[in-house]
């Protein structure tokens, strides 16, 4: 069977793009800008975009190019072409199917949620929600967390969850070309005239209350974007600069390997890479810095901004926003503009993820698209039950924790010394230039091969200490938690189990073919 | 918002406009080389 391919190249980019376009570029961006220094976090952000993020969209790009060539669409067959004399290399590029599967879980159930809001947006479902605390409860209840006046059970989630569940699988039967490639050559500019539509409403707020002047938009970017200077010299927040950069790109998961495997081996990916991660940077720092925050500092001000900030990403897309839009004129179509902006940026991303494990099943497996397609939603249909129906017990944060974060970090920082170190500079500089329509500057050579290695055992290492070690040790999970938050870890632990038998098994029947040929 | 705000503000917009412009350009630019010529008109 004829191995399928990008219709075009615009095509891969906007994929690759929607892939790394996502919730974190609207929501989380502003809110760790707005923690650590204002204007002046760009300065550790530009510096770990040119040290981790370029260099790691460039070697993912590569290694799937290369390893598409040995007709490998997933990580432990790209792997086992990069260093074929270990055995056990491909044993770790399991994590490059199992890191998606287990953010698709949530992902997909936290998209459908987008979805939802669109709905209520729309028909003025949430309209009598006129304070936090409100709007609050309005999605508690929606989530199924509480019982209240707006929501007495989980019926409207869920059906918006089968309607999403349906839609991404319904469009990864299209395939590459005429299903993920189609939905991002549309959604991606859909998704950026939403964005412009949201940003020239909100600069043109002014002041809002004119009882309060200094409430002002400009005030509001100035909360954003005033330099913090003294913010330089915490090692945190160049931390949390590179830990934007690299969870705002979509790297360390595994999906641009797999989209990067369906180039032809003379496609370009250096001029490719970068232009991704250009469109992903646009959404992120015009859309996403211009929006939220000087939004809600408008309306709210200074302290109450602060306090909705240390709320959260969720807190800040699903209560403020709504509260925010819904007091300005035609508030009902800019809150479906808001969440139908999310929701493309949702999707684009949730396909991404669920094409490794479909990929591996069709070429390991010799299935066909329609039967891994299949094959895969029954089964994550089945597992995102845990996160609907135990949402307030610790499981998507589990879930995110080891998928979202452990995985990611863990899985970069090897497959960077894995190109750079085992596969050799030498060889790895030169598949990076073939069919390339831009020359990269020498000097990233040595950036690949010591300074980002470097920085991401620096993540690493700092992460574990910091974050990683308190949550393995569930130092933070309250009493009732315990058991689901344990019940979790089994279910992973038997998920990756499955999957790298899989993988031996899929070795076996390869050496047996190859005997018999 | 302070003068260093409007900088860095101007700055990051700046930068990622002229990243995305330059590398877009350069895609199209690209595009056009690799598509085949028109074809020769009937003599």
């Amino acid at each position: 069977m004829a191995r399928e391919r990008w219709g075009s190249r615009l095509g891969i980019i906007m994929a690759v793009a929607g892939s790394a376009i996502g919730l974190g570029n609207f929501l989380r961006f502003p809110v760790q800008a707005a923690k650590n220094g204002g204007g002046a976090f760009m300065i550790p952000y530009f510096v770990a975009l040119l040290l981790v993020g370029l260099p790691l969209m460039w070697i993912e790009w590569t290694i799937g190019r290369f390893g598409g060539g040995f007709e490998h669409s997933t990580a432990p067959g790209m792997f086992h072409t990069l260093w074929n004399k270990n055995r056990f290399i491909k044993y770790f590029g399991v994590i490059g199917i199992f890191g998606p599967i287990v953010i698709y879980i949530y992902y997909v159930y936290i998209e459908s949620w987008l979805l939802g809001y669109s709905w209520f947006a729309l028909t003025g479902a949430y309209n009598p929600c006129n304070t936090q605390e409100k709007m609050a409860a309005f999605l508690h209840g929606y989530q199924g967390v509480e019982q209240n006046a707006y929501f007495s059970g989980l019926g409207p989630a869920y059906l918006f969850f089968v309607i999403t569940f349906a839609t991404n699988i319904l469009i990864l039967y299209g395939g590459i070309q005429r299903g993920i490639e189609t939905v991002c050559k549309y959604g991606l500019p859909l998704l950026f005239v939403l964005g412009a539509v949201l940003v020239a409403r909100v600069f043109s707020l002014g002041a809002p209350d004119p009882a309060v002047p200094e409430n002002n938009v400009v005030n509001g970017l100035g909360y954003l974007w005033n330099p913090d200077w003294t913010a330089l010299a915490r090692a945190k927040v160049w931390l949390a600069a590179a830990g934007q950069i690299f969870f705002t790109l979509s790297v360390g998961i595994g999906v641009i390997l797999t989209y990067a495997s369906y180039l032809t081996p003379k496609d370009d990916v250096a001029l490719s890479g970068l232009t991704a991660a250009a469109w992903n940077e646009l959404a992120e720092v015009i859309i996403g810095g211009s929006v939220v925050i000087p939004a809600a500092f408008a309306f709210f001000g200074p302290s109450a901004t602060t306090e909705i900030a240390k709320g959260g990403a969720f807190n800040l897309g699903f209560v403020t926003m709504p509260l925010v839009l819904q007091q300005m004129p035609w508030g009902h179509l800019l809150g479906f503009a808001w969440f139908v902006l999310l929701f493309i940026a949702g999707i684009t991303s949730s396909i991404s993820l669920a094409q490794p494990a479909i990929a591996f099943l069709e070429d390991e497996f010799d299935l066909s698209k329609k039967e891994a397609t299949l094959l895969f939603g029954l089964n994550t249909f089945v597992l995102c039950h845990a996160c609907i129906f135990f949402l307030g017990s610790g499981v998507v944060d589990e879930l995110d924790f080891w998928g979202g974060t452990f995985c990611l970090v863990l899985f970069a920082t090897v497959e960077t010394i894995l190109f750079a170190w085992v596969f050799g500079t030498e060889k790895a500089w030169t598949e990076l230039h073939v069919g390339a329509d831009i020359t990269i500057p020498r000097v990233y050579r040595f950036v690949i091969k010591y300074l980002t290695p470097a920085f991401l055992l620096l993540i690493l290492g700092f992460w574990l200490v910091q974050e990683g070690i308190p949550v393995i040790m569930m130092k933070n999970v309250p009493a009732a938690n315990v058991r689901y938050v344990l019940g979790t870890r089994i279910l992973l632990v038997a998920l990756f189990a499955d999957l790298a038998a899989m993988v031996w098994f899929a070795w076996r029947r390869r050496r047996a073919k190859e005997a018999v040929a | 918002m302070t003068p260093g705000g409007w900088i860095f503000l101007g700055a990051s917009w700046l930068v990622i406009l002229a990243l995305t412009a330059f590398s877009m350009y350069r895609v199209l630019r690209a595009k056009e080389q690799d598509s085949p010529p028109p074809p020769a008109p009937p003599r």
